[in-house]
């Protein structure tokens, strides 16, 4: 798999794909109603907010050369009754329009965590964790501005113009057109920045990401950076990724910038092009209401037109970030349920491989023609040089992974056959990384099986031996557990997660190096345990030591992706192969 | 905390006097335009000068044009300021995450420590790259456009000025409430941070477990919260800004009503009130504009409340003023009546023992006892609670950190490896080695062989924490890591725990080569790791229960011997057990 690091910039399609556009106002659909609504209360509060230039050209045209007390204090009616309008109409619609933007962004951001859910390992074991947190949190919420004004904005802004133009059109036709000449020029200008501008704001992303990634990196490695007191090399690092940062931040604002210095000098040369016009060539037909009035919507055509053109940036800008989101939606999953699969019923545990053939990188076999059959509640013990291919076999045990050829069977039935979480719910696999979550040791011992109660809890801990460390602790069980647990030793976070596995009570157990960092007496204490529990289940045991091996029904030695020898530890060591090589080394 | 920001906006402090300066030449600029358009209709229209109009409308456009450029080069300025300002906070805040003590790190801040550098910084370049001109341009805007309707006509300019006070006050507590809100806001994207994080990071549990339903279950409690506090803020800004909005449309109710009457009793003629109406956008966008920049503001200062603290936390291992130790150590380690408690509860006791120069130092014991805890404590990276260690008899708290860490080694238990290609991880303590001794570090760890039958052998890329690879792979490469900083101390915490016993044995060996020339400690579970060791420690609970070489403790009954017996496969004989 081609990895990524924090200093590679992540592939990206440069052209900007519209598509994303629709994908992202489809999350918007089943607030159809709602939005109706919003846009609704946006366009009576704009009508009445446009009033205001008409009213005042009534006024200074009409009823101020006439005196018109009365007709003043009419309009002047009429002008609060439209902000009483506006104000009531804006404070709702910022409200529905929050929540729709909230409730979108918070169903993207589902939608993309779900996604993260089912991707395989290889997703995360290519590319440092911050560029895939990236995308969850800060890209998401990049949507934001877009989603609770834009989109809404973008309609009312449109509604606006059109309204402006019928009102420019009443008042003069002449007028309105020589007032549009500068559109085409505008468009002409936007067209020949897009690509540009696009591509310098995927680039500012993947910039971020970088940034993004060593930090996390970072944070997750400091343990070790200290260790070798290597703050000032990471400092030079983390400077040059913030400063390349800002190199591709620079270009794009300045691209963006550029909009608005192009839209005000249009509008002016309109406005300029209408006063000329208007008391040049039809001077007899123009009066001065009309010709300020005019003035006041070529203004008021022209914000809204600035207003697109923010739309416009935000599109562009977010563009970059909307993309990163659905790729990641649409990313394929390499281990998923086939249409029609069933649940695994209820296991004896029967496990057998036939003819797998397995590679986690292209050409580069991992497992080569590997064949078993194992009996249930048979204990199993993998034995091995590192490497030799070990934890891969019970990966595609609890199919982490589908094998390239041949079948992994359980019970007689092809695992690609049936649900992954029904394997997965009867397999259960104690990793090498006892990795602990936030929360206390109860939360993290429950994490096996979610409904047990308390005194399952502790049967499970107390099975592992890891009962006593436990209550040491003033809190007992209810002791908080850190990220990853770093507060508690190697061993005792074994131990926990050795409890886990056993409390989901799974019918094929895996202990992949599980007991490694757990001291002799825990680990022979564990062992009198491990008797007990694997007399019901099958178990596969990956561990280097001789007393841990020497007890399984059958033991296999594995090299270079094959079986070289199976048999219990008697008969191997008598057959004078790899195994016994091992044995006597010991 | 504003002070705080301020040592770093000082630095650019000509930057934005000149950047204010151009912005107070477009404010003036921007008075131009409504201005010639008054003229052209008191002059042109109405006066009948039809020759001015070329030159007038040649002024509006010229000026634009002007204005437009030269807001364009401020803008620019602004934004070269900001992203040089949080360029430098961010590098000051990631040096000082740098400096923190582990016991920091271990309470667990990667979401907050992420969200600081991401969300808050962008609150810090926004308000920076555009509040501030901002502001700027729109007082500038509303003192010009106040005195220049002033000098028409003070009456009518104070009638339209007389909903400002309220304006004022409704703003002001806009400010107040809406920081709270921003704040918890912010919080919870922190936790939302966090969730995420920790479950990319343990995605493989997750699934082995089934777990993907609960996982998500747990997000969402994060999602909804947020969603909730970002609709609370909504709320607050909803409630003041139309309000605002509303108080300001007032204005052209005063326009016609005032302008009105006045005009009827003869105090302002119609061309006056065409330049006022022409003019009325200048008092009303400033305060339009109000209430968005009193809320990103907030924003700002509760994302700078937060970058505060963490600038202001002060790490627990504190540097001494001057190293009482430089260079290459000896290699001699003491440990003097050593105690260490983690919060309330206590790991070491009375730990003493002295390792000269060159021996080798086996530490045994039950998980928890506290094994890895003594090598911490001797780089450092806690400090003992009482009773000393000692690194060529200085205390270890009077050697500078960096002096101390680069002359003791250790690898530790759970191994960390970056997203980097092996080369580089291997040479991640000095990242000028040569290739050559990159090769030798491998070598000396037992890794290249595995590494060799890589497809890009020392260039594949690992993925974080080494996944892809098998432990024990991770454990050599680890050890590799360590072997290519030559340290007069190095320390193994249970290094080869994953890896075969066949390579710990060649590990064994390569390790005992150089030893003599290095004080070496091996903590381990299995004996014939550390049985040739000089001294053997056998910890209990925090004490060191036993002392002595391999054929001393395996002489008297005791935890060594039964560990002994048992890990050989040998029935303890009668009487031997405890």
């Amino acid at each position: 798999m081609a990895r990524n690091k924090f200093d590679i910039d992540e592939e990206i399609d440069p052209g900007f794909n519209p598509h994303y556009v629709k994908r992202l106002l489809g999350y918007l659909k089943p607030y159809g109603r709602e939005l109706a609504i919003a846009m609704t209360l946006m366009l009576v509060a704009s009508l009445a907010a446009l009033a205001s230039p008409f009213i005042i050209k009534i006024a200074i045209d009409t009823y101020m050369p006439a005196k018109d007390t009365r007709g003043l204090l009419m309009l002047a009616g009429i002008l609060l009754l439209a902000l009483l309008v506006v104000w009531l109409c804006q404070t709702k619609r910022i409200r529905i329009m929050a929540r729709i933007s909230q409730e979108v962004i918070v169903t993207i951001r589902s939608d993309i965590f779900a996604k993260l859910q089912s991707l395989p390992f290889t997703y995360f074991d290519s590319r440092p964790q911050g560029k895939v947190l990236i995308r969850v949190v800060n890209y998401v919420n990049s949507l934001s501005d877009l989603l609770s004004n834009g989109i809404i904005q973008l309609v009312a802004d449109l509604f606006s113009i059109i309204l402006i133009l019928v009102l420019m059109f009443i008042i003069d036709v002449r007028l309105t057109f020589i007032c549009m000449a500068g559109l085409p020029v505008l468009f002409g200008a936007i067209f020949m920045m897009k690509r540009k501008q696009h591509k310098s704001w995927q680039n500012v992303s993947r910039k971020q990401a970088n940034l993004n990634a060593y930090l996390s990196e970072s944070l997750n490695g400091m343990k070790i950076t200290q260790s070798f007191a290597r703050e000032y090399e990471n400092k030079k690092i983390f400077s040059r990724l913030g400063q390349d940062w800002k190199d591709a931040w620079i270009p794009a604002v300045m691209a963006n910038f550029a909009i608005w210095p192009i839209i005000d000098s249009l509008s002016t040369i309109g406005v300029c092009m209408v006063y000329l016009a208007g008391i040049m060539w039809f001077r007899d037909a123009v009066t001065v209401g009309t010709l300020v009035a005019f003035a006041g919507y070529i203004w008021r055509f022209w914000t809204p037109i600035q207003n697109i053109g923010n739309f416009y940036n935000g599109i562009v800008t977010t563009g970059a970030y909307m993309e990163r989101i659905f790729e990641t939606i649409d990313e394929p999953v390499s281990v998923e349920d086939v249409s029609g699969a069933v649940c695994l019923p209820a296991i004896r545990g029967h496990v057998a491989f036939e003819n797998v053939n397995f590679s986690y990188d292209k050409g580069h076999l991992i497992l080569k023609d590997v064949n078993f059959v194992i009996s249930p509640g048979m204990s199993v013990a993998i034995v091995g040089p590192t490497g030799a291919g070990k934890t891969t076999i019970v990966n595609l045990l609890s199919r982490f992974y589908n094998p390239d050829s041949g079948a992994v069977l359980i019970d007689g039935i092809d695992l690609r056959k049936v649900t992954i979480g029904s394997v997965r719910a009867q397999v259960g696999v104690m990793l090498q990384d006892s990795f602990l979550f936030t929360g206390t040791i109860r939360d993290n011992i429950r994490y096996g099986k979610l409904d047990a109660t308390d005194e399952e809890v502790e049967r499970a801990a107390k099975a592992v031996h890891a009962h006593g460390f436990i209550m040491q602790n003033a809190n007992g069980y209810d002791t908080a557990v850190n990220e990853r647990g770093t507060s508690l030793s190697m061993g005792q976070r074994q131990l926990i997660s050795f409890a886990r596995v056993l409390l989901a009570d799974p019918r094929i157990l895996i202990l992949d190096e599980a007991t490694s960092s757990v001291d002799t007496e825990t680990e022979r204490a564990i062992q009198a345990g491990l008797v007990a529990l694997m007399r019901r289940r099958t178990s596969f045991i990956i561990a280097h030591r001789l007393s841990t091996i020497r007890n399984s029904d059958i033991i296999f030695y594995i090299d270079h992706g094959r079986i070289l020898e199976s048999g219990t530890h008697d008969e191997l060591k008598a057959a004078g192969g790899p195994y016994s090589e091992l044995y006597r080394s010991r | 905390m504003s002070r705080w920001i301020w040592t770093y906006v000082r630095k650019y402090r000509f930057f934005m006097v000149l950047g204010l300066l151009m912005a107070v030449i477009v404010c003036a600029l921007n008075m131009v335009n409504p201005m010639t358009a008054g003229t052209i209709v008191d002059r042109v229209i109405r006066g009948g000068e039809r020759a001015l109009l070329p030159k007038l409308v040649l002024l509006m456009v010229v000026t634009t044009i002007v204005k437009c450029l030269i807001r364009y080069v401020y803008q620019m300025i602004f934004e070269h300021v900001s992203q040089n300002v949080i360029r430098n906070i961010r590098q000051d805040l990631y040096d000082k995450v740098q400096s923190l003590d582990f016991s920091w790190f271990d309470r667990g801040h990667s979401g907050n420590v992420m969200t600081l550098m991401t969300s808050d910084l962008d609150a810090v370049r926004h308000f920076i790259a555009w509040v501030i001109y901002m502001s700027f341009e729109n007082i500038l805007i509303f003192a010009f456009s106040v005195s220049l309707l002033a000098s028409i006509s003070l009456k009518f300019t104070l009638m339209m000025l007389a909903v400002t006070p309220l304006i004022a006050v409704m703003a002001l507590v806009f400010a107040k409430q809406i920081k709270p809100a921003h704040m918890k806001t912010r919080d919870q994207f922190a936790r939302l941070n966090t969730v995420v994080s920790e479950n990319i990071a343990g995605n493989r549990v997750v699934k082995a477990f089934v777990r993907e339903k609960y996982e998500t279950d747990k997000f969402m409690k994060e999602n909804l919260l947020y969603r909730d506090r970002v609709i609370e803020q909504v709320k607050v800004r909803s409630y003041f800004i139309p309000r605002i909005d509303a108080l300001v449309s007032i204005l052209p109710v005063v326009l016609i009503l005032g302008g009105g009457f006045m005009i009827i009793s003869g105090e302002l003629t119609l061309g006056q009130l065409v330049t006022f109406n022409g003019l009325m956008w200048a008092l009303s966008n400033p305060l339009n504009m109000l209430g968005g920049l009193i809320n990103d503001a907030q924003r700002f200062a509760a994302s700078a409340d937060r970058l505060f603290e963490l600038s202001r936390r002060e790490s627990r291992i504190k540097e001494p003023e001057v190293s009482s130790l430089t260079g290459r150590a000896r290699g001699k380690i003491e440990f003097q009546n050593v105690c260490f408690s983690y919060g309330d509860e206590s790991v070491l006791k009375n730990v003493s023992f002295v390792a000269e120069p060159g021996m080798t130092v086996g530490i045994l014991g039950p998980t928890g006892s506290g094994k890895s805890t003594i090598a911490k404590l001797m780089c450092r990276f806690y400090d003992c609670t009482s009773g000393c260690v000692l690194l060529d008899d200085h205390d270890v708290c009077t050697i500078s950190l960096e002096t101390l860490r680069r002359n003791t080694g250790v690898t530790m238990q759970d191994v960390f490896l970056f997203s980097d290609t092996i080369e580089g991880n291997i040479a991640f303590g000095n990242p000028d080695l040569p290739v050559n001794d990159v090769l030798e570090a491998a070598e000396r760890a037992c890794a290249d062989d595995f590494i060799e039958e890589l497809p890009q052998k020392y260039d594949t890329i690992v993925g974080e924490r080494g996944v892809g690879l098998s432990g024990g792979q991770r454990q050599r490469i680890a050890l590799a890591r360590l072997m290519a900083v030559d340290t007069p101390i190095v320390i193994l915490d249970d290094t080869t725990s994953s890896v075969d016993v066949e390579t710990e044995e060649e590990i064994r060996a390569s390790i005992e080569s150089t030893s003599g020339t290095r004080t070496s400690f091996i903590i381990a579970h299995r004996i014939s790791s550390l049985e040739k060791a000089d001294l053997i420690l056998v910890m209990n609970d925090g004490e060191i229960a036993d002392r002595g070489t391999h054929a001393e403790l395996l002489s008297r009954s005791g935890y060594y011997r039964e560990v002994w017996y048992h890990q050989n496969g040998i029935e303890l004989p009668e009487g031997g057990k405890r």
